[in-house]
């Protein structure tokens, strides 16, 4: 077991299972912000804010696309049950705590992505003689470098008034969201021979 | 690897040395992590100190809260971490954002110290200090961990360090990278925005204090070093020469020696701070010379002025 991608190939990709694996975690986790994040953004944008808002949904759309395109597909019969436990992983749990259900589920969403984009630095797995020509490399360190940038958002709405008042609720919100996110993201690392470092859900 | 529990996070530390010896507790810069203290862990050892290193909630192998942390959290960590070290003479060494983490521990706990070494460090956000944090930040947000290194390096060390590694600084960057978490250096970095000046609370700091300061320190230049030196009543102020901010790193063999000769003075009952100002050897084992008298140490030409 090893902390990063590998063997790698003669020309220095990684393994196609591995690809796949990653790749498929990845597609249904920005997938899912993407379509929530769709949901949320009106035809008619009526608040300075909801610009990032737009931003965001074609960000995690372009990481689907780029996902979809840069990856070497091959058969991985466990992500047949692996996808249904990301995909319930993802719905709406509103944050408790705070009355106004909107309020909650928009936490909550921020929350998620909070730790979708924190939490996941898929780029740190590919090791120093990864080839950098490949596309799925290139496609990796494009989503850890936008997800960085996409983690602005949350955090402005995380730590804003409107949630300020609930800071205990969020912070609890958020430790959970993180915590369910690296889990998922280490059981489906490890069940192609990655490891990665322990993360603060692996508390003695 | 030993943890300390800090409510629901994790703090891993390390002690190294005789479980008898005077203890050095050495405190992480921003961007850094433990194993970057491992040539002052054996230099001191040698000389007969034991040795706390940890990593700061959010960096290398302890916890990483996700959002919400303060300065408050760091130096609750740093108590924990000292109630672990036994009854003896305990020495507190820090680097910019760990040396103001020591400065803070020290105004809060100075009777729980025998000395104090705030290096790189500073007690108040000045107009230049500010803006260049918010750069580094906005830098961080937009250009991650890798734009963040990129910028802190050519202030931080000498052309001497960065020319032999010029070609493989990606290598060099490498460890740093994978160690460091976007959101985490983010969090580390915002809990500067209540950042309250210390400078009225320094007179508090009742023990020994060696500070020191790189001769070209860019990012924490003299005058902050002095306000240290003028507040804090036992203090002496010793210039590293040809430093910069980052000097633990460049020049570990002398620092080491540093501390190890200030903890030996107090615990021999030699130290006098006198407020004085002292230039650095080159090199580790040399004489430490007093700022030569009649100039003054703020300016960087050789101007005549009155001692402060």
């Amino acid at each position: 077991m090893s902390g990063f991608f590998g063997p790698l190939d003669t020309n220095g990709c990684v393994p196609a299972h591995q690809q796949t694996r990653v790749a498929a975690f990845l597609v249904s986790a920005h997938g899912a912000l993407a379509r929530q994040f769709a949901f949320a953004l009106p035809l008619k944008l009526d608040s300075a804010w909801q610009t990032e808002l737009n931003a965001q949904f074609y960000r995690e759309t372009e990481i689907v696309s780029l996902l979809l395109r840069a990856t070497s597909w091959t058969p991985d019969l466990a992500l047949s049950y692996l996808v249904g436990s990301w995909e319930a992983a993802w719905l709406p749990k509103p944050i408790e705590g705070i009355p106004d259900q909107s309020l909650a589920l928009a936490g909550d969403l921020a929350a998620r992505a909070h730790a979708i984009h924190a939490g996941i630095r898929p780029a740190a797995l590919l090791p120093v003689d990864a080839n950098a020509h490949d596309p799925f490399v290139t496609a990796l360190r494009r989503i850890e470098f936008e997800s960085g940038r996409l983690l602005q958002a949350q955090i402005l709405l995380l730590k804003g008034s409107n949630l300020s008042p609930f800071r205990d609720a969020v912070s609890v919100a958020l430790e959970q969201r993180h915590t369910q996110v690296r889990e998922l993201w280490a059981d489906a690392l490890k069940g192609v021979g990655i490891s990665i470092r322990e993360g603060n859900d692996r508390k003695s | 690897m030993p943890f300390l529990k800090y409510g629901s996070y994790r703090i891993r530390y390390e002690l190294d040395g005789p479980e008898d010896a005077p203890v050095y507790v050495l405190v992480n810069g921003l961007t850094q992590y433990a194993e970057l203290w491992t040539a002052y862990r054996d230099a001191l050892v040698a000389r007969h100190f034991r040795v706390a290193t940890f990593d700061l909630l959010g960096q290398g192998a302890s916890d990483k809260p996700a959002l919400f942390i303060r300065q408050d959290d760091h130096v609750a960590a740093l108590h924990l971490l000292m109630e672990e070290l036994g009854k003896g003479p305990i020495f507190l060494g820090g680097i910019s954002f760990g040396g103001l983490i020591a400065l803070r521990y020290a105004i809060e706990h100075s009777q729980r110290l025998a000395g104090l070494v705030p290096m790189s460090c500073f007690a108040e956000l000045p107009p230049q200090l500010y803006l260049l944090g918010n750069a580094l930040r906005t830098g961080l947000i937009l250009g991650g961990t890798s734009y963040l290194q990129d910028l802190l390096l050519p202030m931080n060390v000498s052309d001497q360090w960065l020319q032999p590694v010029l070609e493989t600084l990606d290598k060099v960057k490498r460890q740093g990278w994978l160690i460091n978490d976007v959101y985490a250096l983010q969090n580390l970095m915002e809990s500067f925005l209540d950042f309250q000046p210390l400078t009225l609370q320094l007179p508090q700091i009742g023990v020994p204090t060696m500070i020191l300061n790189g001769e070209f320190d860019f990012l924490t230049p003299r005058a902050l070093h002095e306000t240290l030196r003028i507040h804090i009543p036992d203090s002496s102020l010793i210039i590293i020469p040809r430093a910069y901010h980052a000097f633990t790193l460049e020049k570990p063999a002398l620092t080491a020696d540093l501390l190890a000769r200030f903890a030996e003075d107090v615990l021999a009952g030699r130290w006098q701070g006198k407020k004085a100002v002292y230039v650095a050897p080159e090199e580790a084992g040399g004489e430490i010379m007093p700022f030569p008298a009649g100039y003054d140490h703020l300016r960087a030409i050789p101007v005549q002025g009155m001692m402060r």
